[in-house]
């Protein structure tokens, strides 16, 4: 495929908005697609199988009407969205799904997805929620596991050699965001918080040599920028779970704000960590997938023996981005039903008041029906911290 | 919602049998003997969670167990659960989260600020912990979460979390494949935790206690098994309303004889009334099965309510934590952790491969359908509450499974005679909504016209058979 465009963000806005066109193409070309929800699902091990992995959005816009009479309204809203277009048929171009253990919500629905979804591959990948040396042991016989089932799905051989090219190439592609990322620093930022979030959801939903070729584009673009999209403005950070649309981001900066850095799903809390390519692939797999991605699921020992330093070891990542970026605020952005998240309020609360980075907490829903309201709190809030 | 005066005391609810009748003054009993062990300082004491399988590990290492959710649940019967939920909130804390968890942070918040119980608590409090056991397992996100929360109010006490996974079900694969590689994981996660309660307690584990707690544990657990299967008897001698009382000895008493003999007297007085023909109601009208979801334990009444309209439960889903070890496919060892180990993987596989055999069935739903079965039920009654992903998520899908086999229609079968006649399969179901605690969620006037009307449906489909 070809990215040589004028103006790259055209491109991606139009990959945004036909989300999942380019693997449907694919497809049809006789390619396997695997779906996934959930950076805990290690790509790599999809990708050196020989299908491509895609992950599986929701849609703000789109009322959840088929999935109200099997499936909950007390699970997450995202997921909840995602299971929705699946019964829609918007991913039929999907071989198969893989979940992780995540949290409940996906934990307690994997049979209601793999019982009423047409795909002839489900896989459930079992993360441990501690990190110890056991569970490393245990994690890498689970992504054994994942391997064969994969390898009996395909009817295929997935070799140490493929899990390291798999891990080379997404290393790269780790690097080339890393790299997107750096634009954020300028103030006002090169690249706004919209077409950055943008870039990284298109990304998800190609082969990772598109991916990479394209970032390669965006790079290319953004050194040749003379000017910033956006007006000066607070410098904000997105704090959250998984945030798969543009719309909060949007509106920081239509609002006025500059969104300049991220602990999100979508962006480093998923996408800064390497995995170790020096290593057994598979046991640096289940390192960066069970320790190098800090998310709340995952227990963290207090081997600081106080609350100030058990913060400070849990929302590292917090603190470094916020320096990093320069952030003069932070909006923590948790769904509604969230217990990973939802649990850590307090001490996420905490914790930005001891690095003097102003907070907004807000719970939503996943609709745009609650953007009216967002749009009255985020104004008040950068109007306080301007 | 309907205007009730929810501060005000229930009206307590009847009991069938005088072993649940027991269950108030045990639960009071042992929530004032921690409190007198927290002041007499010689045991330790710990926060923990029910279904961890570490119950004979804590009881032969003499720490004394404070069940949170058990205090929540309590809070939540005493209808004194929301100044804690309000604390909760105050903090940042969702609503929407596991209220469990909600009360048991404000509870701890609140005690923590004052240097001594809350004004009024329940029963006495909550006694402070000196360590905290949380789980993540693969069941439950606030088991991790919640003591995490707490540890921000009470930062010198430390935890200790276990991770203790299952495979989860897939169609396309014999769970014995991956089996080895979790029994190991589980086993060094509990070897785990008895070197984390040595060092606390400053005690080594006695083995050869552990190993008769365990099997102490594993005849307690055939002793339920064999208890709650009399109540297949019509009538029904003992309902769901009365194993919500006798979960307490199930859940948290297990691994003590004290919960050994209160199920050798439950059986024995089952039995009686099965001889005597005694049912939990006067005139067995309609057998209904708790098919999912934990009570609301502000509103026990219902099942009395239930009760009035003709209609005993059976069975539950809900806190039939036990399997008959007899019955469960697992390999034999001496050891008591490995032991222990095989036996939680044993009980959360133990429907799986039945649920492969029948077209469309999943290991929830295969347990219902042969309770449904075995128990005669002639309709399902789930509660989902809004705050607990863990047990409430899926049981739509579970009831919509159900709705394949069921149908509302009249089918023909051929019987063992050979002869061809009609037979009513159908099963209706109903769903509550409340929450396990919040008793703002809940309403009185909704929830018992809801009943009524199902009540109604269960009428004209036992006067459509008759006829």
């Amino acid at each position: 495929m070809n990215y040589h465009k004028n103006n790259i963000f055209e491109e991606i806005f139009r990959l945004y908005r036909d989300y999942g066109s380019r693997v449907k193409r694919l497809n049809e070309e006789g390619k396997k697609i695997i779906g996934y929800v959930c950076s805990f699902v290690p790509l790599e091990i999809i990708h050196a199988s020989g299908c491509i992995p895609f992950r599986i959005r929701g849609d703000l816009n789109e009322p959840v009407t088929k999935a109200d009479s099997i499936l909950e309204p007390i699970i997450c809203p995202y997921y909840r969205s995602c299971f929705e277009l699946c019964l829609k048929e918007r991913y039929n171009f999907l071989s198969g799904i893989v979940i992780p253990h995540a949290c409940d919500s996906m934990v307690r629905s994997y049979s209601v997805w793999s019982y009423s979804l047409p795909y002839s591959y489900f896989h459930f990948v079992n993360v441990p929620t501690v990190c110890g040396e056991s569970s490393f042991e245990f994690f890498n016989s689970e992504l054994k596991t994942f391997i064969k089932s994969l390898e009996r799905f395909l009817n295929t051989k997935i070799t140490e050699d493929d899990l390291r090219r798999a891990i080379r190439i997404y290393n790269m592609n780790r690097d080339l965001i890393k790299n997107i990322y750096e634009f954020r620093k300028t103030s006002p930022p090169l690249i706004s918080g919209t077409e950055l979030i943008m870039t990284l959801i298109v990304g998800c939903s190609l082969p990772v040599e598109e991916a990479n070729q394209l970032f390669d584009e965006v790079i290319k673009e953004l050194k040749i920028r003379k000017s910033s999209p956006l007006r000066k403005g607070p410098r904000i950070l997105i704090d959250g779970p998984c945030l798969d649309n543009i719309e909060l981001i949007k509106l920081v900066e239509d609002l006025g704000g500059n969104v300049v850095a991220d602990t999100i799903c979508y962006g480093t809390r998923d996408q800064f960590p390497m995995t170790d390519e020096t290593k057994n692939p598979i046991e640096a797999l289940a390192e960066r997938y069970l320790d190098k991605l800090n998310c709340p699921k995952t227990y963290r020992e207090n081997k600081a023996g106080s609350f100030e330093g058990d913060i400070a070891n849990r929302f590292w990542d917090i603190g470094k981005y916020a320096k990093q970026f320069n952030v003069d605020g932070a909006i923590l952005y948790i769904y509604k039903y969230c217990d990973p998240f939802g649990f850590e309020v307090p001490a996420r609360k905490a914790y930005y008041n001891s690095i003097n980075v102003p907070l907004l907490h807000i719970e939503d829903i996943y609709s745009s029906g609650t953007i009216g309201q967002l749009r009255t709190r985020i104004q008040a809030f950068l109007e306080m911290i301007e | 919602m309907v205007d009730e005066k929810k501060d005000i005391k229930p009206k307590k609810r009847s009991t069938a049998t005088r072993a649940a009748a027991s269950i108030g003054p045990m639960v009071k009993e042992f929530i004032t003997g921690t409190l007198k062990a927290r002041a007499e300082g010689k045991q330790k004491l710990a926060y923990t969670f029910i279904v961890c399988h570490h119950d004979e590990i804590l009881r032969a290492m003499d720490v004394v167990p404070l069940w949170t959710e058990n205090f929540a649940g309590i809070c939540g019967a005493k209808r004194d659960a929301e100044r804690f939920l309000q604390r909760a909130e105050s903090l940042g804390l969702s609503r929407s989260l596991c209220t469990y968890a909600l009360c048991g942070i404000g509870f701890d918040q609140w005690r923590e600020e004052l240097g001594d119980m809350p004004p009024n608590a329940p029963w006495g409090g909550l006694a402070r912990p000196d360590f905290m056991i949380s789980s993540g397992q693969i069941l439950c996100d606030p088991r991790t979460k919640w003591y995490q929360a707490s540890q921000q109010f009470m930062p010198d006490v430390p935890i200790y979390n276990i991770d203790l996974p299952y495979p989860l079900f897939q169609r396309d694969r014999d769970h014995r494949e991956v089996w080895d590689y979790y029994h190991k994981y589980i086993v060094k996660q509990l070897r785990g935790l008895i070197s984390f309660l040595e060092e606390q307690t400053k005690k080594k584990m006695d083995y050869d206690r552990l190993s008769e707690l365990v099997d102490l544990t594993d005849r307690t657990w055939n002793l339920i098994d064999e208890t709650y299967s009399l109540r297949k008897a019509i009538p029904c001698p003992m309902g769901t309303g009365d194993a919500m009382n006798t979960m307490v000895p199930l859940c948290f008493m297990m691994a003590t004889e004290t919960a050994y003999n209160f199920f050798l007297d439950l059986k024995k007085e089952l039995e009686e009334k099965i001889a005597k023909g005694e049912g939990e109601v006067e005139n067995e009208k309609y057998r209904l099965m708790w098919g999912g979801g934990l009570p609301s334990w502000y509103a026990l009444n219902d099942f009395n309510y239930f009760n009035s309209k003709g209609a005993s439960f059976p069975v539950e889903t809900t806190y039939r934590m036990v399997v008959n070890l007899n019955e469960m496919d697992i390999p034999q060892t001496n050891d008591p952790v490995e032991h222990i180990a095989w036996r939680w993987l044993g009980f959360w596989t133990f429907w799986y491969d039945k649920a492969k055999q029948r077209p469309d069935s999943e290991p929830d739903v295969e347990r219902l359908i042969n309770w449904i079965e075995e128990y005669k039920i002639d309709g399902v009654v789930m509660h989902e509450a809004f705050s607990c992903r863990t047990w409430h998520v899926g049981l739509l899908w579970q009831l919509h499974q159900l709705s394949k086999i069921y149908k509302p229609i009249p089918i023909f079968e051929i019987g063992k005679d050979g002869e061809k006649r009609k037979v009513y399969r159908e099963l209706p179901s109903l769903v509550l909504e409340s929450d396990i605690i919040d008793i703002t969620s809940y309403s009185e006037v909704d929830t018992r016209n809801k009943i009524d009307a199902f009540i109604e449906t269960l009428e004209s489909i036992r006067l459509n058979r008759a006829n």
